[in-house]
């Protein structure tokens, strides 16, 4: 939609086909771009179909209507549409119990299904408390609604989902991540239910107790269950992405939920993530990534012919976007044991990882549909299925976390990386005092 | 009798975030016919997107035979906002154009 608005800010006039599923997708786009009044046809060609049957009759059916969408005079809206003013709820938005309140929320359509703490004036202040910023300063403003990301508003969120005061500074870095790049945008709407995954690195993991080790990603630890919760909220809440309505996500991703680790710097051989991006291993940062897809694997073997084996062996074909090898400690031991660098693993990886030879004829297939979407790759292009360029210089990462097994992932999919450093309140070792003994303790049966 | 219990209640703020009113533009005036005009075929990296428009400009071309049809593929979803380094050839193709049929492939 924004390419069609570029155009009909530049005097000439469009129409654009769209499925009609897509409407409301559509609609928000034109109106977050101030032009609501743009002329969309809908259609019945599902999202990305190559059904030539479908997509003859749909079009053929709508051909008149793409006619008059370019020569049908302008109705008086059309020409100059009513101010329409944005949903601005009070501050104070509603009063009742736990139940009531976790009602009222889900039917406006501001949770993501879970219960949330209701988030008082109390509840609020507190979570304030781990941020030197005053609760109106505006971290950044999130397309497509525009909504104005307050210290104060990220707060609520926080609060709704059940944060600790110290991970304040890394959802204020974290929403500063979901500006920094105006495709995040899309990839929170996309058909494809890219979902954020964010990496922790530096001091700030162990202060808050980011679970880096075995079972880093799954649910039972606060700081890893609410701070991608959080991030949900805001993106829900104030980049204004809703489920269904601008969040075209056709099979969803439970990724969307909470999708967050610390990289396992204590353990792994190599120099963690944000110092290879250029921090201070002193530094904090959080990284944001969009994969699309989260796959396991046990490997070949578990020495370095065996991991690298099982990495450039099972790149999925039909991918696009960014790669990540996800290894533990372990892995990465045993290539930095065999010499590997980071850096040459990378380098191994863009080198060695091919599309064998029979891959489209042993499918049936006349290699028109690429291996890799976003490259090409296939018969008549490339064999290699990541080719670093301008734009996207450095297409595979390594993550190294989790605990010491043979298993081994990839997450693939996205846009680079998004690297921003966390700034702390003056009284961090203080706060961290006060919340760090927050853990669960298990007692043995 | 059975004592009422205590119910605990909340006063809560609004998690929706506040936006400004965005500065609404209307669209541009319509073309009187086709016959005889630049038609652009936007397309989108999405799969669909040329499929739907190799059928859109066989029936623009069936029903104005003199108009003159005109491509741009742009390598993402959205020229304007992700290719920045096209936009001044963009910018271009959109002068020489009369009117544009645009397809997203969703």
């Amino acid at each position: 939609m924004y390419d069609a608005i570029f155009i009909e800010e530049r005097n000439k006039p469009t129409v654009t086909l769209a499925f009609e599923h897509f409407l409301n997708d559509a609609m928000s786009a034109a109106s977050s771009k101030g032009m609501p009044v743009i002329r969309i046809i809908p259609e019945t060609i599902v999202s990305e179909s190559t059904v030539m049957d479908d997509i003859e009759a749909a079009i053929t059916a709508v051909a008149d209507d793409m006619v008059a969408a370019l020569t049908k005079p302008l109705t008086p809206e059309e020409k100059s549409p009513k101010r329409r003013e944005p949903e601005n709820p009070p501050r104070i938005v509603f009063k009742g119990n736990l139940e009531e309140v976790n009602r009222f929320f889900y039917q406006r359509g501001w949770t993501d299904g879970l219960p949330i703490i209701p988030p008082t004036e109390e509840a609020v202040a507190e979570m304030l408390t781990g941020t030197d910023l005053p609760a109106g300063h505006l971290v950044t403003e999130l397309e497509p609604r525009r909504g104005k990301a307050t210290v104060e508003r990220i707060a609520i969120n926080a609060a709704m989902a059940g944060c600790l005061p110290t991970y304040m500074p890394l959802l204020i870095a974290g929403t500063q991540a979901l500006a920094a790049n105006p495709v995040c945008g899309m990839m929170a709407a996309s058909t494809g239910s890219f979902a954020p995954f964010w990496l922790i690195n530096g001091p700030i993991a162990k202060d808050v107790n980011i679970r880096s080790s075995y079972g880093a990603t799954n649910p039972g630890d606060i700081a890893n269950a609410t701070i991608g919760r959080a991030m949900g909220l805001i993106t829900k809440n104030i980049r204004g992405i809703r489920k269904q309505i601008e969040d075209m996500g056709v099979l969803g991703n439970p990724g969307k939920y909470s999708w967050v680790t610390a990289e396992n710097e204590e353990f792994s051989p190599w120099e963690p993530f944000h110092v290879e991006k250029g921090f201070k291993k002193e530094d904090s940062t959080v990284t944001l990534t969009f994969p699309q897809s989260f796959q396991q694997m046990i490997p070949f073997g578990t020495d370095d012919k065996g991991v690298l084996a099982t990495i450039v062996g099972n790149i999925t074909p039909a991918r696009m976007g960014l790669f990540a090898a996800l290894l533990t400690p372990a892995h990465a031991k045993s290539l930095a044991d065999r010499g590997w660098s980071k850096k040459d693993v990378k380098k191994y990886i863009v080198e060695n990882a091919r599309v064998p030879e029979d891959f489209f004829t042993r499918l049936g297939l006349d290699g028109s549909q690429p291996f890799d979407r976003g490259t090409g790759t296939g018969p008549g292009g490339t064999h290699e299925i990541f080719r670093p360029s301008p734009r996207d210089p450095d297409p595979v990462q390594v993550y190294v976390f989790g605990g010491f097994g043979s298993w081994m992932g990839f997450a693939q999919g996205g846009p680079p990386p998004i690297t921003i450093k966390v700034e702390l309140p003056k009284n961090w070792d203080k706060l961290v005092a006060k919340y760090k003994n927050i853990v669960p303790t298990y007692i043995r049966y | 009798m059975v004592a009422e219990k205590a119910v605990a209640t909340y006063e809560v703020l609004s998690p929706w975030a506040e936006a400004d009113p965005i500065p609404l533009k209307g669209i541009s005036p319509r073309l009187t016919e086709l016959a005889g005009k630049k038609i652009g075929l936007l397309c989108n990296n999405k799969r669909a997107a040329p499929l739907i428009l190799n059928v859109a400009e066989r029936i623009l071309k069936d029903k104005y035979p003199t108009s003159e049809i005109s491509w741009f593929k742009s390598r993402t979803f959205s020229v304007s906002s992700l290719e920045k380094d096209r936009i001044a050839e963009f910018e271009d193709w959109i002068k020489g154009m009369d009117a544009v049929v645009a397809a997203v492939g969703d």
